[in-house]
């Protein structure tokens, strides 16, 4: 057992690197586009794939997992070899991590604008990404578990404990929340396995987890790594960030519900998610502490190093979102707060300042190091700082404010009791100016994220040297076995068992998890049924899932939460009993425009058609956009060869459709077409357009019927109009 | 709400897995030395110069 | 001309560096270090911290031992035929740069495969292949560097240390279940009696119920323990309260779940299990670099060389030394037995023993004590007792050693707790009887309420976090404190006994006066340059008190061995050492140590050395005097009795010519007398007394020498602190009593729901930790100020 060399593997480092920038900037760009889609809804005007709702989930996606993700990538794979001083386990899983994790983010970023999506948030990937997705993982957790087996350093350092939590609960999270069946195996189509209610519980138990196991473990894991080192002094109480460690694990699994509340979602569940997420404050606050009192002493160091002033500031800005978090979960506040861009502001926050610049902090420390050169410009650098955080403040304060002045509007009264601006879009103009200085916050950051991509660039192209491994050398781990010495008993198991304890615990929770689901899937949901409340015909159905390709669910919630102020607005307050056959649900969580859970029956058909074709004419002001693309053209004609499969995948989720439901599916959903159709005629500015049309339009002409705008209207006029308000009490009243 | 189970045995078993993994951890010696390890780690060890004989700079 | 500071020691360099590469260094030592470094490419160790190294000492033949079968099996720890793991303990890690090369041994011996360093212990954990190295070169070469290993009689049996980490895991049981039986029961709390509720609650009650074992049966096992001994010895400690309040809210909640009653108590009861535990954990401050147990051992080497009969010479463990055996002593090395100085100049240091700094000379044929210390050359004495009948090692017999000072001692949590329990019992007993007659139904329900609401946790915190705090606060002032219950103890005290020599005296540095016929400048030239040709300690005080002078090449220098030294320069000739020497006639006796100069045989004067006593000691005495008594014991004579009573208030008692075992039966008698005492000392004559005062604190002029074993060691820097320490442990009480009556109120309030028989499991769960967490913010805040108070 003499002295071993070996590399560490920095090609890997790099490569992540390189694709943590160009998803940055990408990321950030269509963040950017959508920021202006707010003040000019129609700049990519009847393009479907450039669409607000389709973009939206392109821009988390890019950022969550593309940007944030491969920093993450790049951080691990550098800490841990030099941490456990062996080179990763396997250049190839390393490199099928890499290419696996970008196919899928370009994957991602075509199918996502063709309007392939789960609308779940952060989960949005239809099925075989997920599928996909959960491979990869679990090659970099082989990966990296295989690297702590052969290991040459036996105490596992802090940051490595935060690797092994986002691996483990990450995985699984993410498993539960993509169980969903997909309509055809051909297909990329599939319905969530979970209903309303229960699909929303799991998607937010997901949604908080993901946000605290791959934005935040992960990060602190590289906060305990980087600060350290770029600071050059150990950090401020290693014990206190065991402590940080092991309090966050056992309290944070729980917080989800918080993002439900008021929902039709179960009190008690609401009341635990509030209490969890109130002591999250404690382990969070400690990290935060830790982090900064570990450049105590080293202020000289920060205002000349723009490494760690970018940290100082992720690690502040981590503190007030992780402050903001439990506020935002108290009740009151939230009744306030949620569905407006209050949310957007504290999720900003923390994307902005916490990843973002611990991402850029880690890029400017690396580079240098990797091809072992110095930074072109310590200069650009600090004005990419300046930059950045002014782009920061420009963008969240007025998003708090935006939130806190539409909020307040929402819920004035007259003395008459009625509402004072009846109009949601008098809200709506009234933060304008907000979402101006937003656009002008975040295009400040993104330029400050191109100054990073030059000094990156020209750092490279100047340094002769390419990146190559670096020659490293260790005495292997020896084991001393337990027989022979008293309390030397810990070699043994150190050799294994932390990795075996990882794998079992993940196969533990599968097989745990999966005996749980089969009771859930069979045994029908024990939510008090309604018993006016029917599946969606074959025609909502297809219109239900026009609504989800869209993504109208980025802007319009679907939950009229039980406050005087939304019952006066739309209508009776939203019940559990009435989502049992939503898969998946469409709660939504930002209000840009009014909630539709009400809207069925609240305009005519007419209405409806005029609003999609050109917002602007039936409310002026409006800032939504059109959707000529379900009225006009090619793509207008609604597909209706999966409509049997559809509501046969849906049968096998508990959803009562008969036989001769599906048998009639079609025909039902004609007459249902015609009705629409004959409905729209009442117009007769319609009427003579689409007669004109009609006879231009050949034998291939689409009639009204079976285009994908009356599919819509059906499902928007269904829309919570299944019980009436006489009943509800009498439902409710059983409960 | 049956998927409450889910949620539940979920998370039960993620914490009392990791509840395992730090009772081994102690009991491993991990946090015995809870200092050493944080100033290990700034050792940069790549530099494996060849040995030479007295270099006179 | 201003001096360098050593490249690798950081120490004055003096008028005459060593010069390598550019860098200057005090001495040999400190450069051969650096060349070694510099050699291996190891250089990096200077720049993680300015000048880290200490000066290797000279270590001849000191190992030898270290070559022995027997001895290696004690030290190390593991033993095959290919890896030897051996933890040595290193005083001198101290820095960064310590744990960097002492973790890349292996550049230095390719045959130590590993080395783990806990800053922490100080120690160093080394792997190596016996077939290629072994033990000694290992301690070789650390010494070599620097990082001398200290190797004593404690090692003696190895394997020993073993950490006892149940109580973290207890926490951890109790944390865990704490944190999930809060989730599970928080639906409850707001008595939403929902649909939903209703479907899951029992489930979430049993998840509760089996959560809830481990803690009550494992986490809290040891207050049931302590409470059943407590009833055994016939006194309610605080326990009592304690596990009556568990084991009632256990089985109260476990039949109220069972008959679907309520929802129990669950959340309560871990909660109450995990703040209990965190008090006692927060209490527990160890310093892994001291230890308060020291005794002989720490400081007596493990082996000797013995001289056979033949001459050839061998190691043995001291143990086995017999009377009459032949002994070599090298230079540093200690004397572990009592003998007789057969051969050599003996120049013996009693730091150790006395701490009188001044080595003593000693002539062949003259009594040597064990603990002395060799500091010139090698000699060679012959054993006349074993080590334990050694004058100094006996002295561990004496039973005070054996005895432990905390029984005997009721500590202020278990003196209320017994009027409480009472109370309490009587309470519940009358509520109870009250409800049988109104309404017997709940006369039950009252009862347990009662017991499980007066559960005094908060009591039992209060003063586990106060002292543990005022532990921490202390440490960061370098008082380190052995444990709680001293600083309980030490604020009953009203007798502090202070030892002279090394105590109350820096054994740093002494002061001389001159007296006689003032020295013409170039006589005092010359004086100065022949001490500085001399290493007697004497010569060397002298020499550092007087003042600077350029460095001269004199004609001739002689020493006279035991008299003192003849130096000419020029037309000076100069005489300096003992009386006879330098020729004065009419001797006045004096007990003081002096030095005598002649210049040209004609008399000119003699320096007297006077102790040069700690800054602010008469001021400390004097705030001391207030609220104690105060004593001297002086192992010495009487010789500065005249300074101290200049010094000192005069109430003082001063006593000097004290073994070991008068101090010991001195502060024995005291007590007896009804006094706390609190002994002040250092050596390790003042063991005893440390380990039959109430308080024992050892003064240390650095905490990584050795100190007696005592309660707690104090920086000699932070002497003059001692009475606002005292003062500061006084305070500590208060709060603990000022927090016993907050709790009072918490208790009250919760006997109200209680005796009503309306106690909520959600008032249980507000209440307990609420005032839990409000006795704990209080006592921390009120410490902080004490402490703050104190810097």
């Amino acid at each position: 057992m003499e002295m071993q060399q070996f590399y560490y593997d920095n090609k890997i480092v790099k490569k992540f690197l390189y694709a943590t920038i160009v998803f940055g900037v990408v990321g950030m760009l269509v963040g950017l586009i959508l920021a202006f889609m707010f003040l000019f809804p129609n700049m990519t005007d009847g393009i479907s794939w450039l669409s607000f709702g389709r973009l939206r989930p392109l821009h988390t996606n890019a950022v969550i997992f593309a940007f944030v993700g491969n920093a993450i990538f790049a951080g691990v794979y550098y800490s841990l070899q030099r941490l456990l001083k062996a080179r990763m386990f396997s250049d190839l899983l390393s490199n099928i991590n890499f290419w696996g994790w970008q196919l899928i983010i370009v994957g991602a970023a075509i199918t996502l604008p063709l309007g392939y999506t789960t609308s779940k948030e952060y989960a949005e990937l239809e099925w075989p990404f997920d599928i996909a997705i959960a491979l990869v993982w679990v090659v970099f957790g082989v990966n990296m578990i295989g690297t702590i087996l052969k290991r040459r350093q036996r105490h596992l350092y802090v940051a490595i404990w935060f690797y092994i939590a986002t691996f483990v609960t990450v995985a699984v999270l993410h498993i539960f929340n993509s169980l969903e069946l997909p309509v055809s195996l051909t297909g990329m189509k599939s319905y969530s396995v979970y209903a309303g209610v229960q699909d929303a519980l799991v998607q937010w138990w997901y949604g908080h987890n993901a946000v605290a196991f791959f934005l935040t473990t992960p990060f602190l894991g590289l906060m305990y790594y980087f600060v350290p080192k770029a600071a050059n002094r150990p950090v401020y109480s290693y014990r206190l960030s065991i402590v940080h460690f092991w309090s966050l694990i056992f309290i944070y699994i729980w917080a989800g519900p918080h993002h439900l509340l008021y929902t039709a979602l179960p009190e008690w569940a609401q009341h635990l998610g509030v209490a969890f997420s109130v002591m999250l404050i404690a382990p969070s606050w400690g990290g935060m502490i830790n982090g900064l009192l570990t450049l105590r002493g080293a202020w000289d160091k920060v205002r000349t190093d723009p490494v760690l002033k970018f940290m100082v500031v992720a690690i502040t800005g981590y503190g007030m979102a992780t402050f903001e978090g439990p506020m935002l979960s108290l009740k009151n506040v939230n009744a306030i707060a949620h569905f407006t861009d209050w949310i957007i502001a504290h999720v900003h926050v923390g994307a902005l300042a916490w990843n973002g610049f611990l991402a850029f902090g880690m890029i400017y420390w690396l580079i240098p190091r990797l091809f072992k050169t110095k930074l072109h410009s310590v200069g650009l650098a600090n004005l990419h700082f300046w930059v950045g955080t002014l782009g920061i403040i420009l963008y969240a304060l007025p998003m708090y404010v935006a939130g806190f002045t539409q909020a307040s509007m929402w819920k004035q009264f007259n003395p008459d009791g009625s509402i004072v601006y009846g109009n949601f879009l008098e809200t709506v103009t009234e933060i304008m100016p907000m979402y101006w200085m937003r656009a002008i916050g975040g295009t400040l950051y993104i330029t400050g994220m191109l100054i990073l991509v030059y000094n990156v660039i020209v750092t490279i192209v100047k340094s002769d040297s390419k990146v190559t491994d670096e020659l490293a050398e260790a005495p292997a781990l020896k084991r001393v076995s337990k027989r022979r010495v008293a309390g030397e008993g810990w070699h043994t198991w150190l050799e294994r068992k932390p990795v075996l304890l990882t794998i079992y615990a993940t196969i533990a929770i599968l097989i745990g998890g999966i005996v749980q689901i089969i009771p859930t899937i069979v045994v029908e949901s024990n939510i008090p049924t309604i018993s006016s409340v029917q599946p969606y015909t074959p025609l909502e159905l297809e219109g239900r899932d026009i609504y989800i390709r869209e993504g109208c669910v980025g802007c319009h919630s679907q939950m009229v939460r039980p406050f005087r102020s939304e019952v006066e607005r739309y209508g009776e307050y939203s019940k559990a009993g009435e989502y049992v056959y939503d898969h998946p649900f469409l709660w939504g969580s930002k209000r840009t425009g009014p909630d539709l859970h009400r809207v069925g029956g609240k305009y005519n058909d007419n209405w409806h058609f005029n609003h999609m074709y050109d917002p602007q004419t039936t409310s002026s002001g409006s800032i939504m956009p059109a959707y000529k693309w379900l009225i006009v053209g090619e793509g207008a004609k609604l597909d209706k060869s999966m409509t049997e499969k559809k509501m046969e995948t849906m049968v096998s989720l508990g959803v009562p459709y008969t036989e001769e439901d599906i048998a009639n599916a079609q025909a039902s959903m004609l007459e249902q077409g015609t009705q629409i159709e004959k409905n729209l005629y009442s117009d007769p500015d319609f009427a003579k357009s689409y007669e004109a049309d009609k006879a231009a339009g050949g034998e291939d002409f689409v009639e009204m019927r079976n285009r994908e705008i009356v599919a819509l209207i059906a499902y928007l006029q269904r829309l919570g109009t299944d019980i009436k308000v006489k009943e509800i009490i009498n439902e409710t009243a059983q409960n | 709400m049956s998927v409450i189970y889910i949620v539940l045995t979920v998370s039960v078993i993620v914490g009392v897995a990791f509840f395992i993994v730090f009772l081994l951890a102690v009991k491993s010696g991990q946090y015995d030395d809870s200092y050493t390890p944080s100033v290990r780690m700034l050792f940069e060890d790549e530099i494996v110069k060849p040995k030479k004989s007295t270099k006179t700079d | 001309m201003e001096n360098k500071s050593c490249f690798h020691c950081g120490d004055d360099c003096g008028n005459h560096p060593i010069t390598f590469q550019e860098k200057s260094f005090c001495c040999n030592g400190c450069k051969t270090v650096f060349e070694i470094f510099n050699k291996n490419d190891l250089t990096c160790y200077y720049d993680l911290q300015k000048s880290p190294g200490a000066i290797p000492k000279e270590i001849e033949g000191k190992y030898d031992f270290l070559s022995q079968g027997n001895i290696i099996e004690k030290l190390t720890e593991f033993r095959s035929d290919d890896l030897e793991i051996a933890t040595l303990y290193i005083p001198h890690i101290h820095c960064s740069s310590c744990i960097w090369i002492l973790e890349n041994l292996n550049k230095l011996n390719p045959h130590i495969s590993d080395s783990q360093v806990n800053f922490g212990k100080k120690t160093v954990r080394v792997s190596y292949n016996p077939k290629a190295t072994d033990l000694k070169s290992v301690v070789t070469l650390l010494s070599g560097i620097g990082y001398e290993p200290y190797i004593s009689l404690d090692d003696f049996k190895a394997g020993k240390q073993h950490i006892n980490r149940t109580l973290i895991y207890k926490l951890g049981v109790a944390g865990f279940a704490f944190g999930n039986i809060m989730f599970l029961s928080f639906p409850e709390y707001f008595e939403i009696n929902e649909y939903w509720l209703e479907q899951y609650k029992h489930m979430f009650r049993w998840l509760m119920f089996a959560l809830s074992i481990p803690v009550v049966f494992y986490a809290a096992q040891d207050y049931f323990i302590s409470a059943y001994k407590g009833l055994k010895a016939k006194l309610l400690n605080i326990d009592v309260p304690i596990a009556l309040g568990i084991s009632v809210l256990f089985i109260r909640s476990t039949i109220e779940i069972s008959f679907d009653i309520g929802s129990g108590f669950f959340d309560s009861l871990s909660g109450l299990v995990f703040f209990l535990l965190a008090g006692k954990f927060f209490q527990q401050k160890t310093y892994d670099f001291l230890s308060f147990e020291r005794d002989y051992k720490s400081y007596f080497p493990i082996a000797i060389t013995k001289i056979e009969k033949d001459g050839s010479e061998n190691a043995i463990q001291v143990y086995d030394i017999k009377k009459g055996d032949r002994l070599l002593i090298r230079n540093e090395e200690l004397i572990p037995v009592d003998g007789i100085l057969i051969n050599g100049r003996g120049k013996i240091d009693y730091s150790f023993v006395t701490g009188e700094s001044q080595p003593v000379t000693k002539q062949s044929g003259d009594k040597l004590f064990a603990g002395g210390k060799q500091t010139s050359g090698i000699i060679e004495l012959e054993a006349i007792k074993s080590v334990e009948q050694s004058y100094l090692t006996q002295l561990w017999s004496n039973d005070v050693f054996s005895k432990n000072k905390e029984d005997g001692f009721t500590n202020i949590t278990n003196n209320i707790s017994k009027h409480f329990t009472i109370a309490i019992i009587t309470i519940a007993v009358i509520a109870t009887t009250y409800w049988l007659f109104t309404d017997a139904s709940k006369a039950m329900n009252v009862f347990t309420a009662v017991l499980i609401i007066a559960c005094p946790c908060a009591i039992a915190l209060s003063a586990p976090f106060t002292f543990g705090n005022l532990l921490r606060i202390f440490g960061k002032l370098k008082f380190y404190v052995k444990n709680a219950s001293v600083i309980e103890q030490l604020a009953h005290i009203n007798t502090v006994i202070f030892d002279k020599t090394g105590t109350i005296t820096s054994n740093q540095q002494s002061n001389a006066e001159y007296e006689g016929i003032s020295l013409s400048d170039s006589e005092s030239l010359v004086l100065k340059n022949s001490l500085r040709g001399s290493n007697h300690p004497l010569s060397r005080t002298l020499y550092n008190i007087l003042d600077e002078h350029n460095i001269i090449t004199l004609d001739c220098f002689e020493e006279h061995i035991g008299k003192g030294i003849e130096a000419k320069h020029d037309d000076i000739n100069l005489k300096v050492g003992s009386a006879s020497f330098v020729g004065n006639v009419e001797q006045t006796s004096t007990l003081n140590t002096t030095v005598h100069v002649s210049s040209n045989n004609v008399y000119k004067g003699k320096f007297t050395f006077y102790n040069s006593y700690r800054k602010g000691v008469s001021k400390l005495f004097n705030q001391l005097k207030k609220h104690f008594d105060l004593v001297i014991l002086s192992g010495d004579n009487e010789g500065e009795r005249e300074n101290l009573k200049k010094l000192l208030p005069a109430k003082t008692k001063l006593i000097f010519d004290q073994k070991p075992d008068d101090k010991l039966e001195f502060i024995r008698y005291h007590q007896s007398e009804g006094a706390k005492v609190l002994m002040i000392g250092d050596g390790l004559n003042d063991a005893g007394a440390l380990a039959q005062s109430n308080v024992g604190i050892a003064i240390s002029e650095d905490v990584n020498v050795f100190s007696p074993a005592c309660d707690a060691i104090l920086d000699a820097s932070k002497f003059k602190q001692l009475y606002r320490y005292i003062m500061a442990s006084k305070s500590a009480i208060n709060i603990i009593k000022w927090s016993f009556v907050l709790s009072f109120v918490y208790n009250v309030i919760g006997l109200y729901f209680a005796v009503t028989g309306q106690l909520a499991p959600v008032v249980a769960a507000i209440l307990m930790p609420l005032s839990s967490i409000s006795i704990v913010i209080f006592t921390t805040v009120c410490t902080n100020i004490i402490g703050r108070k104190l810097k």
